[in-house]
């Protein structure tokens, strides 16, 4: 007997409960623990801390301090694009919840929606900690004058970033140990072309091809135009080419990330190991 | 247990973990994974530095050379400190949960202390094999790449002050570790939080970036408890980078402060041994 054939639009309303249900178990599960939301706002601070302090130590103005305190921010989101988006398939492999995604009646794509949604929002409010905390300890100058730019590049950027972790996670999808390295290395490298550390990336001193490289990363780009916003009192007009550059991002991310989806879970199937565990 | 045999366990510990960590790729990219993550993080305060030259601040160009191979030695060294923490505030989690051995580990005659002590080793190797090759290619980028001229000679290096500082700081850290281990025997929460928590903490308070006479003076006192800060000085000591009068009172420093960790680190382990044992710890499994 055939099953009937779902309608586009029960085809939609079923992905899009699939990516509420998604994100539900993610702001549950990452709320319910109050030492985590603790840590995870108060850690970025002491590295924070550190960089405000050397800064300081080689005569930098204050608003340099303004730069890291928001590069830091920043990297709470990086940090949970790599650690919950885009390893995100491994953990699940691990824990014996893949092949139940890969059996539900869905697309894989609503699902990491919804990883994504959910991340986004929990990092969102631990960005927004960080960034108090940091201003209340370490005192630094912010010029905002106009706010509503800021929120538009900030959720363009997040767009982007979270649609490069649905390509990594579709990459990350084989991956056994590999998995676990690939997102430590991941760390660092980009810090350092994110300039999330520095006052600016796009400065005449950092090489040319530190830049470029840097700009790959939709972070370095929405980065660059928040601080521009934020700390220099800059107007809209002057982030434009950032806003283009998110849009582009997104857009060719997007499909590139479900092509790879699809062809990394036909790979799967193909040589058995999506069900593997302790590779 | 005779201490042939707690060696013998914490030799097949570190064969086993070495194992682990290294044998998921061939020798030349788990290499470059080693080496990236430190270089990464010496590049962000070097062009911090940069940067700050560039736009003048205030000093001259001179300050900025000695300040960069002051920092580069610090963050270098800084590698056995995130491999050490990290390292051994994952395994207990990894163990118990993941691979699910541990309770085997403990039931067996070599009982838990050699297999973490083993382990931990692992990270020192780990760790040592970032502090040389970031140094390698720091001169390489700055000196070679950059005609930088930092003030940085890796074949002057006094090794008969360099290796008992050395020695001294890998053994309080691997204390340090053990008491990780220890809370995460008793916890199934922290194992996330606990290892960047320890190390950023000694990044912020134990002179790795910036003197400690630059934080607040109601930190310093920490700061002045903690091994990784004597650790770090006895090594810019032995580079030339600080004066060599003040060796001998830091390495004293040193050995009392690892003294007191390793006291400590052994007794939390067997308070956190004993109480798991008690609750049942040691065979808990936690799902996220």
């Amino acid at each position: 007997m055939m099953l009937p054939k779902a309608t586009p639009r029960e085809e939609l309303l079923t992905n899009l409960r699939a990516a509420y249900a998604r994100m539900w178990v993610r702001l549950r599960g990452s709320n319910r623990e109050v030492t985590g939301l603790v840590a995870e706002i108060g850690l970025p601070i002491l590295t924070i801390g550190a960089y405000v302090i050397l800064y300081r130590a080689i005569g930098l103005p204050p608003t340099a301090g303004a730069a890291v305190i928001i590069g830091g921010a920043m990297i709470a989101f990086w940090t949970n694009v790599l650690w919950n988006m885009s390893s995100q398939w491994f953990w699940e492999r691990e824990s014996g919840n893949l092949e139940m995604y890969l059996v539900a009646p869905v697309s894989r794509m609503s699902v990491l929606l919804g990883m994504a949604m959910g991340g986004s929002v929990n990092t969102s409010i631990r960005a927004l900690g960080i960034v108090l905390l940091g201003i209340f300890v370490f005192q630094v100058p912010f010029q905002l004058a106009d706010p509503l730019s800021v929120g538009l590049v900030f959720v363009l950027t997040l767009v982007a970033l979270y649609t490069m972790g649905m390509l990594f996670a579709s990459i990350f999808m084989l991956y056994g140990r590999e998995a676990w390295n690939t997102a430590s290395l991941l760390q660092e490298p980009v810090y350092f072309l994110s300039g999330a550390y520095f006052p600016r990336i796009y400065a005449p001193v950092v090489p040319f091809a530190l830049q470029a490289a840097g700009s790959l990363i939709p972070m370095t780009i929405g980065l660059d135009a928040i601080r521009r916003l934020a700390i220099n009192g800059e107007g809209v007009a002057a982030v434009w080419p950032h806003i283009l550059a998110l849009i582009a991002c997104t857009l060719i991310l997007f499909p590139l990330a479900r092509r790879a989806l699809n062809y990394m879970e036909s790979l799967g199937k193909k040589e058995g190991r999506l069900t593997l565990r302790w590779q | 247990m005779a201490v042939a045999d707690f060696v013998k366990s914490a030799g097949e510990s570190f064969r086993v973990g070495w194992k682990i960590e290294s044998n998921w790729t061939d020798p030349v990219l788990f290499a470059t994974y080693q080496v990236i993550r430190p270089l990464a993080s010496l590049l962000i305060v070097a062009f911090i530095v940069i940067i700050g030259a560039s736009v003048g601040a205030s000093a001259n160009s001179a300050f900025y050379s000695q300040y960069l191979a002051w920092l580069i030695v610090g963050n270098a060294f800084y590698a056995f400190v995130l491999q050490i923490m990290l390292g051994m505030a994952i395994l207990v989690h990894v163990d118990r949960t993941r691979y699910e051995v541990l309770k085997n580990i403990y039931i067996s005659p070599g009982t838990l202390h050699p297999y973490v002590i083993g382990r931990g080793l692992v990270s020192v190797v780990n760790g040592a094999v970032s502090v040389i090759l970031t140094l390698l290619f720091s001169v390489a980028i700055f000196n070679g790449l950059l005609h930088m001229n930092i003030p940085l000679n890796l074949l002057g290096v006094n090794l008969l002050m360099l290796f008992p500082g050395v020695i001294l700081g890998i053994i309080s850290l691997l204390a340090i570790g053990y008491m990780l281990c220890a809370v995460n025997i008793v916890s199934n929460r922290m194992e996330f939080i606990l290892g960047d928590s320890v190390s950023g903490i000694f990044f912020l308070l134990g002179g790795v970036i910036f003197p400690i006479a630059l934080l607040p003076s109601y930190v310093q006192p920490i700061s002045n408890v903690l091994p990784i800060t004597f650790l770090l000085n006895t090594v810019r000591e032995s580079f030339g980078l600080l004066p060599t009068g003040d060796y001998m009172t830091d390495l004293a420093y040193l050995a009392l402060t690892t003294l007191v960790t390793l006291i400590v680190g052994i007794a939390v382990f067997r308070l956190a041994e004993q109480r798991a044992k008690k609750l049942g710890l040691f065979d808990r499994k936690s799902e996220y």
